[in-house]
């Protein structure tokens, strides 16, 4: 009823009514994906966080887009690896996208051009923190304990390397691109270009 | 093509003289700045204009650019006087937690990023935790703040009090006395951890499995099975680099959000969803035969294809 609530402003269309969960079959990839999160927990412990740090002084305004669509879109984003814009644009279209950020029920109207703005997404990760990511882990990694699907007994650790992306180019990546690039233009083997010379 | 500094492998040459120079210059030319930063941040000390919220905002970022602009002076006096640095180089002037990392690969150029840490179990690829350190500290340095959260989420867990982490694998680089004394401390097993070339036996004898508990001090709290179980699991590189592999096809490889918080919170939500996505196997009873083993000896649960898929919220 409270996700119902936020969401007011673009579920009170004028066209018929589409139960998200009724179309989506079971097996569908992202619903099953979806269905392994512990959404309630992890939704509290985002709220919970956010009450903490960002305390809003009045309950004036328009009510905001619920957690649960957030968090969900942002983990989709990551799963389905698409853009904030690719995957907000999803949101309005897939009943899928619809169905894991926690909707079940819509109504067709066709004027409408979005559900939820990439700015929001972006703000809303603007918020998350460090402590909070590893609360998060904890949480799906306690469902998962609970239910008995995975066990803490035998670990492995290790590292691995990520590379900084391109919010600003600097001379070394440029260089370490051309190379890459220079290397891909070449003949992929010496032998195949050997007939040739012979002829 | 000339190229500055060196290749982390390779033949690359070194053009000592050009990058003191350059050095020089570049502390010519900054020298300026810090008056400049302390003026700024008189003036804005003195705005009435402006609000306190302002005031603060532009404070901390005159701070944090001064702090920045001696961390890199650091930097340059060092190599301008041909010492070594003390720590990794500041490669963004921008985010000095940017540190410069190698891939492993031979003959390939230093990159510049961030090294991520992750403790996982080897028979699913569930992933428990991760650490995102600033800079590049050494790999046993992560081991510690690892377990420290697996035990966080085992506090969480209120149904099955009998959990407990038994035994930690990983590569040569966690080969560290110390971190093997802190972890027979805890009471668990480190036999996953080579200390050689040498590949770790698979099936040791009960001679071997008496010298394991022996060496660790842990006769009383784990069992000759445990210690079959742990070597029986130890560090594998295909079943770590599946686990990284799905990571990186998550967009853990490229960190596109801006500073270290940022890329906590990319690497973390590229977590999140590879869990998720294993969960999904795991109730698809999609995994690996050794895993399947793994998972039969320390009776974990088979999904049942009987059963009702019901969405939980």
């Amino acid at each position: 009823m409270r996700l119902l609530r936020h969401l007011q402003h673009w579920l009170t269309g004028q066209g018929f009514h589409i139960a998200v969960a009724d179309f989506v079959p079971e097996t569908h990839p992202v619903r099953q994906w979806a269905d392994t999160f512990p959404w309630v927990a992890l939704v509290a412990a985002v709220d919970r966080s956010f009450a903490q740090r960002f305390p809003t002084p009045t309950a004036r305004g328009r009510a905001p887009v619920a957690t649960r669509v957030l968090l969900a879109l942002e983990l989709l984003k990551h799963e389905l690896h698409c853009s904030d814009e690719q995957i907000c644009s999803q949101l309005r279209t897939d009943l899928a996208v619809m169905y894991a950020c926690g909707i079940r029920e819509v109504r067709v109207e066709r004027s409408q051009g979005h559900f939820v703005l990439p700015e929001g997404l972006a703000q809303f990760r603007r918020r998350l923190d460090a402590a909070l990511m590893d609360e998060l882990l904890a949480l799906q990694a306690a469902a998962a304990m609970e239910q008995g699907l995975v066990s803490p007994a035998h670990l492995v650790v290790d590292t691995f390397p990520s590379e900084q992306g391109s919010q600003r180019v600097n001379d070394a990546a440029t260089l370490y691109k051309a190379k890459k690039k220079s290397s891909r233009s070449l003949p992929t083997s010496p032998s195949s270009a050997l007939p040739r010379a012979r002829r | 093509m000339r190229r500055f500094g060196r290749q982390c492998r390779g033949q690359g040459k070194v053009f000592v003289s050009l990058v003191r120079q350059t050095e020089t210059q570049l502390l010519a030319t900054g020298q300026a700045v810090v008056g400049l930063a302390r003026a700024a941040q008189e003036c804005v000390r003195g705005a009435a204009h402006l609000t306190e919220d302002q005031q603060g905002r532009w404070a901390t970022q005159l701070t944090g650019a001064l702090a920045a602009h001696h961390q890199i002076v650091t930097q340059s006096r060092r190599l301008t006087q041909g010492k070594l640095l003390t720590q990794c180089k500041i490669v963004n002037a921008y985010d000095p937690t940017i540190a410069p990392i190698c891939k492993g690969k031979s003959n390939c150029p230093t990159q510049f990023g961030r090294k991520p840490g992750l403790i996982a179990e080897p028979a699913s690829g569930f992933i428990f935790a991760f650490a995102l350190p600033v800079g590049n500290p050494a790999d046993p340095s992560y081991v510690v703040p690892l377990v420290d959260k697996v035990q966080t989420a085992i506090a969480h867990v209120a149904g099955r009090p009998t959990l407990a982490i038994h035994s930690v694998a990983g590569d040569l680089a966690l080969n560290d006395s110390k971190l093997r004394e802190t972890l027979h401390g805890r009471g668990i097993l480190t036999v996953g951890i080579p200390q050689t070339v040498e590949p770790l036996t698979p099936a040791p004898t009960p001679e071997e499995i008496r010298t394991v508990l022996h060496e660790a001090g842990l006769h009383h709290q784990r069992t000759p099975h445990q210690v079959q179980l742990a070597c029986a699991s130890g560090y594998s590189r295909p079943v770590v680099e599946s686990i990284i592999a799905s990571l990186l096809c998550r967009g853990a490889a490229r960190i596109t959000y801006k500073g270290h918080r940022g890329a906590i919170v990319q690497i973390g939500m590229a977590v999140l969803a590879h869990n998720a996505a294993t969960v999904r196997r795991i109730h698809q009873d999609r995994l690996s035969t050794r895993a399947q083993k793994f998972r039969r000896l320390l009776r974990l649960k088979r999904h049942n294809v009987n059963e009702f898929n019901v969405p939980k919220n």
